[in-house]
């Protein structure tokens, strides 16, 4: 057992870490837990994607093929990590890296892959993920934005919600309902949409953390030509379950912190601490180490998940773990942070202006919805890890248009 | 990276897996907690299969292996509820670095030795006091041996032979003793951490069976949110506590300044986490888990027990916050 990079992990590392020094006055560089707001940064973002990707750290488990590096998930992750050392935000097309672009190489034509993928990957285009909708959010099957075929051309109606990047994102994965005369799982179809064809509108969502990384996108009488369409008509199912468990390894992680990281916390409460009053102190202190216990639990619990992956497994069901133990301490991370400021956190800001750990806190509960709530992961880990009979899902070959019932 | 157990010490496991269920019925706890017989598979069993001198260095008769040896070994004894305790022998051998004949003796099973916590002159209840014949004891900063005088009490889990204890005589063994007192508590709550992870695991296995079996509603319960989401975050917990193990065990081998903040933050974690296991298992059983006969119990006792042993979590919390902030996390 250690903690050490193998010789192969060690050189990459290297590599990756003298490609961030060469190139770092062409990188946008933020504080640790600095949110960074995609719309007034995007050109920042963009460009520090497109510097990444000429120097060959964006795409690395992509086939070369495609413009990827042939990488393995052990280096992805080694990019993340030192990504994070050298505080480079997240990738502004991180989801299209992670979730669109596996889907359309897994199951795009020839020449949507050669239209879509270089330019995804150096930031030309930012792609967004369009699955949920007001009705039908972890219960992704029962979607209603119908798409219906005219001529060459597939018109599409509907709203989707929590669509994170689409108020900057150029093109994005569309999951529609094509025959609701059949069950709910089998009248679906994926297509790529452009994101500034007409009647399509982006409207942002404030979340309660006061940013909007999210939006509703409202879609009228959009056209889509037919070769733009993912897989076959009726196989969106299958073709988003791609994008899903591409999904699972984005989020599953590998020993990334969710939320700020222990260090921040230690710091923080080295700051803090002698300004509290001796009772007040004791208790930030059990918070604190509440905190750090519950991360460093989720941490390595994060490197045996690398371990798996740099032994040449791949992330199964129990990668879920990682995201429901993450959330965990992610909340208690951030509680114990505002703990620390005492009463002077509840005015938002403190006397130096930083409110860093309120809005951290605001950001958590959004962090215990997306990609799977945390009850949609207990029941994964429930039904697939422990083996408990599934939750009974009554309108599953039931025909979509009869409202899930015989 | 590799966070990871050898193929060796998976054997060892699997070793001790077979040994553990083979010589401990649970049977045998219950025998303990009704006062009809001592913790099985006892002493002797333990140090016959070398379990009790495998941090014992070669020299003195041991195995000269390591702390995640032992950790591994602990988990098994602790998913039968085993007595005596492995801590036990784990924060001996640390004690007896210096003094190689009683380690033997440790190991070979010849000596009855237990460590007192708390005053010599009246201890705390200690592990594995109430059969002990020889006591280990931190006397004004000097390490001392000697014969004591054993009060045992009612004890709420039976299997970890808790006793208070007089010293009626006293050798120093080392002087100024203080630090290798704190490290050998160290590895012993590592080697705690270890025996509550098995028990934790075992408990939510147990309760996982019963779930997939027992219908309510003309459903099987496992189906039922309310009773998978709640063995969900027990498995969560105990599958993360394994991670602190191994992290902890490993800096004791390896990495001796990461030792304070890893032993506490396992020994911390491990309370909660068998606390939380064993009261699921209890709860998922329904009124059946609630009666003497269910072995739900005799794990729930031991969560009791082992999270006020060695320092409870309040005090190792605290200590991870302290030692995080005097940079012991970088």
């Amino acid at each position: 057992m250690d903690f050490d990079d193998t010789p192969e992990e060690a050189s990459f590392r290297a590599h990756v870490r003298s490609v961030l020094e060469e190139h770092a006055s062409e990188l946008l560089h933020v504080a640790p837990g600095e949110p960074v707001d995609a719309r007034s940064r995007e050109a920042e973002l963009r460009d520090t994607q497109r510097v990444l990707a000429e120097a060959g750290l964006v795409g690395v488990t992509w086939p070369r093929e495609y413009g990827g590096q042939g990488g393995t998930l052990v280096q992805q992750a080694i990019v993340g990590q030192e990504l994070g050392r050298a505080r480079v935000p997240t990738l502004i097309n991180h989801i299209g890296i992670g979730m669109c672009g596996p889907t359309v190489i897994a199951h795009g034509s020839d020449d949507q892959r050669s239209r879509y993928l270089a330019r995804l990957l150096r930031a030309d285009d930012v792609w967004c993920q369009l699955f949920s909708e007001p009705g039908s959010g972890s219960d992704l099957a029962a979607l209603r934005t119908s798409a219906v075929r005219d001529g060459e051309d597939w018109v599409v109606n509907g709203q989707k919600v929590w669509t994170t990047l689409a108020h900057v994102a150029d093109f994005g994965i569309l999951l529609t309902r094509t025959d609701p005369s059949r069950p709910k799982h089998a009248g679906l179809t994926m297509f790529v949409v452009d994101m500034h064809a007409p009647g399509v509108t982006v409207r942002p969502l404030r979340q309660m953390s006061g940013g909007a990384d999210f939006n509703e996108v409202f879609f009228d009488d959009v056209r889509i030509p037919d070769s733009e369409r993912l897989g076959e008509p009726g196989e969106g199912w299958r073709v988003a379950l791609t994008t899903l468990m591409n999904e699972r390894v984005a989020i599953g992680g590998a020993g990334s912190d969710i939320g700020p990281s222990p260090e921040s916390l230690t710091a923080h409460a080295r700051d803090r601490l002698p300004a509290l009053s001796p009772e007040q102190q004791v208790l930030a202190r059990q918070a604190v180490g509440r905190a750090l216990v519950a991360s460093l639990a989720t941490r390595y619990t994060g490197y045996r998940r690398f371990t798996t992956l740099s032994q040449g497994g791949v992330p199964g069901p129990e990668a879920s773990a990682g995201k429901l133990g993450g959330t965990a301490a992610a909340r208690l991370v951030t509680d114990a942070g505002v703990r620390l400021l005492g009463d002077e956190a509840v005015l938002g800001a403190t006397a130096d202006g930083d409110d860093t750990w309120q809005r951290a806190q605001a950001y958590v509960p959004g962090i215990a919805i997306a990609g799977g709530t945390d009850q949609v992961l207990r029941n994964i880990l429930g039904e697939r890890v422990l083996g408990l009979p599934p939750e009974p899902r009554t309108d599953k070959s039931a025909p979509f248009s009869s409202g899930g019932r015989r | 990276m590799n966070f990871d157990l050898s193929d060796d010490q998976r054997d060892a496991a699997a070793g001790a897996r077979e040994f553990f269920t083979g010589s401990v019925p649970l049977s045998a706890a219950r025998a303990a907690l009704e006062g009809e017989g001592p913790p099985a598979p006892g002493r002797k069993a333990l140090a016959d299969i070398g379990f009790l001198g495998i941090t014992v260095p070669e020299s003195a008769g041991g195995a000269g292996g390591s702390v995640l040896d032992l950790a591994v070994v602990a988990e098994q004894a602790g998913a039968v509820l085993a007595g005596p305790s492995l801590v036990t022998a784990a924060r001996a051998a640390v004690l007896l670095e210096g003094a190689p004949d009683l380690a033997a003796q440790l190991a070979d099973g010849s000596a009855a030795i237990a460590v007192l916590d708390g005053p010599v002159t009246g201890s705390a209840p200690s592990l594995d006091a109430a059969d002990a014949t020889l006591f280990l004891g931190l006397d004004g900063g000097a390490l001392v041996v000697g014969e004591g005088e054993v009060t045992p009490g009612r004890p709420m889990d039976a299997t970890r032979g808790l006793a208070s204890v007089r010293m009626t005589s006293r050798r120093v063994l080392a002087e100024d003793a203080g630090e290798l007192w704190a490290r050998a508590r160290q590895v012993g709550a590592v080697v705690m951490a270890a025996e509550d992870l098995g028990a934790a695991d075992r408990a939510v296995l147990v309760g996982v069976d019963y779930a997939q079996q027992r219908q309510a509603f003309g459903r099987v319960i496992g189906s039922y949110q309310a009773v998978k989401h709640m063995l969900v975050d027990a498995w969560v917990g105990v599958d993360q506590l394994r991670s602190l193990v191994w992290w902890a065990a490993w800096a004791a081998d390896s990495s001796p300044a990461e030792l304070p903040l890893a032993a506490a933050a396992a020994k911390a974690y491990a309370a909660e986490v068998a606390e939380r296991a064993t009261e699921t298992v209890v709860q998922v059983h329904g009124g059946i888990g609630f009666t003497w006969e269910h072995d739900a119990h005799l794990y729930w006792r031991r969560a009791k027990v082992d999270r006020l042993l060695l320092g409870d979590a309040a005090e190792h919390l605290d200590a991870v916050a302290r030692l995080a902030v005097a940079g012991a996390l970088g």
